[in-house]
């Protein structure tokens, strides 16, 4: 015998009632009250923690029940089942094990759609948008730690006479042009604008005599931006920036993030291997030998290994590394030319 | 004169016991990509009805997750409408988003029906019979006019919003009514003006005396400024709203909100989104315990009495949907 409150549905009044089982028949007995109903046409609302359950009858009316424990051998008895969900709700094993399944699917997503949804928003990024990330990176940039390139005017001619001579993929999207610039403090390096410019620091073009390795830099750094690496990090490393940017269609959140993705250029191991195929490519499509990346490669190590060496000694403190991303150059050198 | 009762609200969910309820919920929402949440929804209301209490009986929950998902798809469709339209031609968005706020009074409207046609206190329906052609006067004429009135006009649209909500909803069938002036409106939103101008003085002296310290201590402005209007707009309406003869109360203080508010947000922050279940237990039971009914003279007389409207019937509903509009 369970105790109940009766409500009738058509006035508030509540009535003191039990409910028995009888057979297949549920005895509903208060002061004024005698009802009994199929127990398979009662509908019983699920439990829900401690909250009372709800027993509705066909006409409206309604029971409420506190005394879980009674209703539950009540309900047993009558065959009556609870949904597959009843003793997940109410189990703490299920509640961890659910928290730690939201916590893996999190991280799944943050490692493999993230990215996905990087590349598919960075593609779609109209060229004009582009051009105006481009530029404003570049003036960033330009207020922030970049000098005028002290290279002759000859010399930057010929290497964008050299530059221009070199014939671009079939697939390419964007026109390159080469800006040059100093950096003392960033040392030997060259990065890719969004738009497609290429800025090449007079510490990278005096490392070499060769222009064909400023060359196979060029073509790696191209490979980069028809990538569009720099975007894809700059979505990625946040989620937030990923859906506006998705949703609104606004770019201009990211200017802001762009110079400084650029300067620091941590693309990641896949990336640089993408890049360094695609400067593989083009090197080929120009009968130039693919060896020409490693080779100046292995002259930014040494050069930054020294300027690291000297940073050391005299502050302790280090310098952006440009080859920090980089997978070890001995591991491009292979890939790239095994006959090296 | 009758004599008065006072009947307080009592909000008796447990923090732990809904967060097996949420998060069992959270993750089937997760596995079928948003759809199980409709029947997360329904869930999470029973549970925060069915715990909330008054004079010894509980509220329910009637809404069915069907409806709450036909809702959520005719609000995806309008998102999606919306978007898509924008990217592809100004003029088209112009043409949807002038749909959109031609359509959104009747949407609120079927809303609120549904909102109080499935809630029920001891067996016995809300209800809500506001008319279309009033819900566009509130839902946007006066927005429009607000706009155009460089937000004079504000408190009085949040006036008539809450008067056109409270005066035509009912309970059994008897009605609630709405008894604020839109002075009291104004007055509240002045005060928080009067805050937020202060906060500007402030933030002028500190810039004078070069102490940029003290700019440190502004958020704390914004902050108490946000927690006054959730503390004292929500106190106002509820006090002066009323059922039939008896009248509601809500006595919210200012510094115990924030409080409760700034933990909940530390502790979400902290767990990473898990402490989540327990912060809105948590502010359901602040909420609750300072808001209650006075009854004149018996309640219980007065429930008893009360008998379910006609109006209430199954035809009106069955077309019906919700949207999670919250007002």
């Amino acid at each position: 015998m369970i105790a109940a409150q009766y409500f009738d549905g058509m006035t508030a009044a509540a009535q003191v009632v039990t409910l028995t089982l009888d057979g297949e028949w549920l005895q509903l007995r208060g002061e004024v009250l005698a009802h009994e109903w199929p127990l398979r046409d009662v509908k019983v609302s699920e439990r829900l923690g401690d909250t009372p359950r709800r027993i509705e009858f066909s006409d409206g009316s309604h029971c409420e029940v506190t005394d879980h424990a009674a209703l539950d051998v009540l309900l047993k008895q009558g065959g009556y089942r609870s949904s597959w969900l009843d003793g997940m709700q109410h189990s703490m094993r299920w509640a961890l094990l659910s928290a730690v399944f939201i916590v893996l699917i999190f991280a799944a997503a943050y490692r493999y759609l993230l990215p996905l949804g990087a590349e598919v928003v960075a593609q779609s990024i109209p060229p004009k948008m582009l051009q105006k990330m481009g530029a404003s990176s570049l003036q960033t940039l330009d207020k922030l730690m970049l000098e005028p390139s002290k290279l002759a005017p000859e010399r930057q001619q010929a290497l964008r006479a050299a530059y221009a001579r070199l014939a671009a993929l079939p697939d390419a999207q964007l026109a390159y042009r080469i800006e040059f610039r100093s950096a003392p403090q960033i040392g030997p390096n060259a990065f890719a604008l969004p738009d497609g410019n290429i800025v090449m620091l007079d510490e990278l073009v005096v490392l070499t005599q060769d222009d064909d390795e400023i060359l196979a830099v060029l073509a790696h750094e191209r490979g980069h931006v028809e990538q569009r690496h720099a975007l894809r990090m700059v979505l990625q490393s946040s989620a937030v920036g990923l859906a506006m940017t998705w949703y609104m269609g606004d770019v201009s959140s990211l200017l802001a993030t762009v110079p400084a993705m650029l300067v620091q250029a941590s693309y990641s191991r896949d990336m640089e291997r993408e890049a360094d195929e695609y400067a593989a490519r083009t090197l080929q499509l120009n009968a130039k030998s693919p060896c020409l990346l490693p080779d100046i490669l292995q002259k930014l190590e040494a050069a930054h290994a020294k300027r690291q060496a000297e940073a050391r000694k005299e502050n302790g403190g280090s310098v952006m590394d440009y080859l920090a991303s980089h997978p070890a150059t001995q591991e491009r050198s292979a890939l790239l030319c095994p006959a090296h | 004169m009758q004599s008065q009762q006072e009947h307080a609200f009592e909000f008796t969910g447990k923090g732990w016991e809904y967060f097996r309820i949420w998060i069992v919920n959270l993750l089937l929402s997760i596995l079928t990509l948003g759809i199980y949440s409709a029947w997360a929804k329904v869930r999470r209301l029973q549970y925060f009805y069915r715990n909330t209490r008054l004079a010894g009986a509980g509220f329910e929950y009637h809404g069915t997750p069907i409806a709450i998902l036909k809702g959520r798809i005719i609000a995806f469709v309008l998102l999606l409408a919306y978007t898509i339209a924008g990217q592809t031609n100004p003029l088209m968005a112009i043409l949807i988003f002038v749909l959109l706020a031609g359509v959104m009074p009747w949407l609120i409207v079927r809303s609120l029906r549904f909102k109080l046609y499935n809630s029920s206190y001891r067996g016995l329906r809300f209800g809500f019979a506001g008319s279309d052609g009033a819900a566009y006067a509130v839902f946007l004429l006066f927005p429009i006019l607000t706009v155009l009135t460089l937000y004079l006009l504000a408190p009085f649209t949040h006036y008539k919003i809450k008067q056109y909500q409270h005066n035509n909803s009912r309970f059994g069938d008897t009605f609630f009514r709405f008894d604020a002036t839109s002075g009291n409106f104004y007055g509240i939103y002045l005060k928080a003006l009067g805050l937020l101008v202060l906060a500007g003085v402030f933030f002028g002296i500190s810039a004078a005396l070069h102490m940029p310290v003290l700019m440190l201590v502004l958020p704390l402005f914004y902050l108490y400024i946000a927690g006054f209007l959730s503390v004292r707009l929500p106190n106002l309406i509820w006090d002066k709203t009323g059922l039939g003869e008896h009248d509601l109360y809500s006595r919210m203080e200012v510094g115990k909100y924030l409080w409760i508010a700034f933990t909940n947000l530390l502790g979400i922050v902290f767990t990473l989104g898990l402490y989540i279940p327990f912060a809105q237990i948590r502010m359901s039971r602040y909420k609750f315990s300072c808001m209650g009914l006075l009854a004149q003279g018996d309640l219980a007389e007065f429930v008893a009495g009360q008998a379910q409207s006609d109006s209430a019937t199954g035809e009106e509903t069955a077309e019906m949907f919700d949207l999670d509009i919250s007002l």
